[in-house]
């Protein structure tokens, strides 16, 4: 296996060298370093948006989930992402109108532009930093895991996290974003291959989809429906996943800006059902890993799953492969985080442009630092903190979505509610508040709040701007 | 362009359906598993297909959806 690993590496390292050089131009703008000059088609849009969104939380979180929970993790993923594509229709065209009025450097430049105070900003970047950190570092915490179990004593658990980190902050900083486009488009593709490899090995090993289902079935009926065995999957939730997810590409800058980038309304439309065919295929191969690992290795941890299910009990190329695989995984998804931070900082820094970029270079590392920190602290539970993660950033949802839809000047009290329901999930995460309300969970009723209060004010600002004759100077 | 209003109002209108159908005892219902579909529970291929209908849509959306912004430009 060592031999093909090598081989693949190889290949893998050549391509992404391909890329940066392809990518790299003295004296770039700020703009183009960070933005790509916003002007990717639909194919490089559709394979950066899909691997950003797409990562290690995919390729080890899900078939763990799967095995662990049953088939409701459908819904929790794959269900929510195809509700989140239809979703970046709308929200994309107005995103996208918003951005060409007002001009875009990030999320949070923007929500600063259309608030008119840099407290929208600050909000936003801070729900990015706190949520998307840990995000970052799941990836980090995933392949440091997973390399661990393929080469035991070969490196301590940071070190492979090190490399990661190392290589990551390179390619970054030497490539810019354009770099992280292709290398985005090549992990897109790897991710996509491998997965289908070893799930055909899987349905192949366990006699075919019937037998594999049957197996299922005598192992633990109930992961075969909801709420599964560990009575997860209820449908609360499953619509409050529904939600987090929904609102990823208002909440996660490094999703907003890839709306934002693309070169024009109809790539973007078409990058939306491309994602979405993208998420069903990605998605139904880790269906039956998780299958095969439900009857193969039941009572295994996840570390000692993925070994076995993603590489011993795979033939070497393949093996090969799915270490290439979820490497370029981690690197692209915490690579396009990371950045996406340095931008929301960038949007938001006053000054000359050489002193922007060199500050936001300088941060670029320090993100990278505090993810590689947090990874070393983290649990195995890749998928439920994922969602932890998605939850908590869909907690500022109000603040982003008002300041693109309205067409008035939205309140700042949008801010404070979003910063109450912030502090009330952060709060509930630290155990000082309860996850269940009453007969609802936490985070429903946190976006009962918050949406509720969200159109309240969008409706009473609207009846009061249209009696003013400036009401919509804003614009 | 009232035309293509109308249609993407329908889509939108068929998207809330789906997935209201989906978070219902018809899709989610609690132990199911009979119908079978190649081998796979009745929850878990039933949810597939809702998943490919709301993809299904979000290219229909994406024809109707009017396109008046930077390309006309």
């Amino acid at each position: 296996m060592i031999t093909w690993v090598v081989i693949m590496f190889v290949a893998f390292f050549s391509l992404l060298m391909l890329a940066s050089v392809k990518s790299y131009q003295k004296n770039r703008s700020s703009q183009e370093f960070m933005l790509a000059g916003s002007n990717l088609g639909v194919f490089l849009g559709f394979m950066t948006f899909s691997a950003a969104l797409f990562s290690a939380f995919t390729f080890q979180g899900m078939p763990d989930f799967f095995r662990q929970n049953g088939i409701g993790a459908w819904i929790f993923l794959a269900f929510s992402d195809g509700a989140m594509v239809f979703f970046i229709l709308w929200f994309g065209r107005k995103l996208r109108r918003k951005a060409r009025e007002k001009g875009f450097k990030g999320v949070a430049g923007l929500m600063t532009e259309c608030y008119g105070t840099r407290w929208a900003g600050y909000a936003l970047f801070f729900s990015s930093f706190l949520f998307l950190i840990p995000y970052a570092a799941i990836q980090i915490r995933g392949i440091s895991v997973f390399f661990d179990a393929a080469f035991p004593q070969f490196l301590p658990r940071w070190g492979w996290s090190l490399i990661l980190v190392v290589l990551m902050i390179l390619y970054a900083e030497i490539g810019g974003f354009k770099a992280m486009v292709y290398s985005d488009a090549i992990q897109g593709t790897i991710l996509l291959v491998v997965l289908w490899l070893i799930a055909g090995t899987c349905i192949h090993k366990l006699g075919g989809l019937q037998s594999m289902f049957d197996q299922v079935a005598a192992a633990e009926e109930q992961l075969l429906s909801c709420p599964g065995p560990n009575k997860l999957f209820n449908w609360q939730f499953l619509l409050g996943s529904l939600i987090a997810v929904v609102m990823i590409p208002v909440t996660q800058p490094q999703m907003t800006t890839r709306l934002v980038v693309m070169k024009n309304l109809r790539a973007m439309k078409k990058m939306a059902y491309a994602v979405g065919i993208f998420a069903i295929l990605v998605i139904m191969a880790t269906i039956f890993i998780g299958m095969y690992g439900a009857v193969r290795y039941p009572a295994a941890t996840a570390q000692e799953f993925w070994s076995k299910a993603l590489l011993y009990d795979q033939l070497a190329p393949v093996a090969g492969l799915a270490m290439v695989g979820l490497f370029a995984a981690c690197l692209s998804t915490t690579n396009s985080q990371i950045f996406a931070l340095g931008n929301e900082l960038r949007s938001m820094l006053p000054g000359h442009e050489k002193r922007v970029m060199f500050i936001t270079k300088i941060f670029l590392f320090i993100f990278a630092i505090l993810v590689m920190i947090f990874a070393s602290l983290m649990g195995d539970q890749i998928a439920l903190l994922a969602r932890v993660s998605f939850t908590g950033t869909a907690m500022i949802a109000p603040i982003v979505l008002s300041g693109v839809i309205s067409r008035h000047k939205p309140g700042k009290e949008l801010i404070v509610i979003s910063f109450i329901a912030l502090a009330v999930f952060l709060a509930s995460i630290a155990g000082l508040v309860p996850s269940q309300v009453g007969p609802l969970q936490l985070d429903i009723l946190l976006y009962l709040f918050t949406f509720g209060a969200t159109a309240i004010s969008l409706l009473v600002r609207r009846y009061a701007d249209g009696k003013r004759p400036d009401a919509l100077t804003t614009q | 362009m009232k035309n293509s209003k109308l249609l993407w109002r329908l889509c939108v209108a068929a998207a809330i359906l789906i997935i209201i159908l989906t978070f219902s005892p018809l899709v989610i219902a609690p132990g199911k598993t009979t119908p079978s579909l190649f081998g796979m529970p009745y929850t878990l291929w039933v949810s597939i297909l809702t998943t490919i209908a709301l993809v299904v849509l979000t290219y229909l959306g994406s024809k109707v959806l009017p396109d008046e912004e930077e390309d006309n430009q």
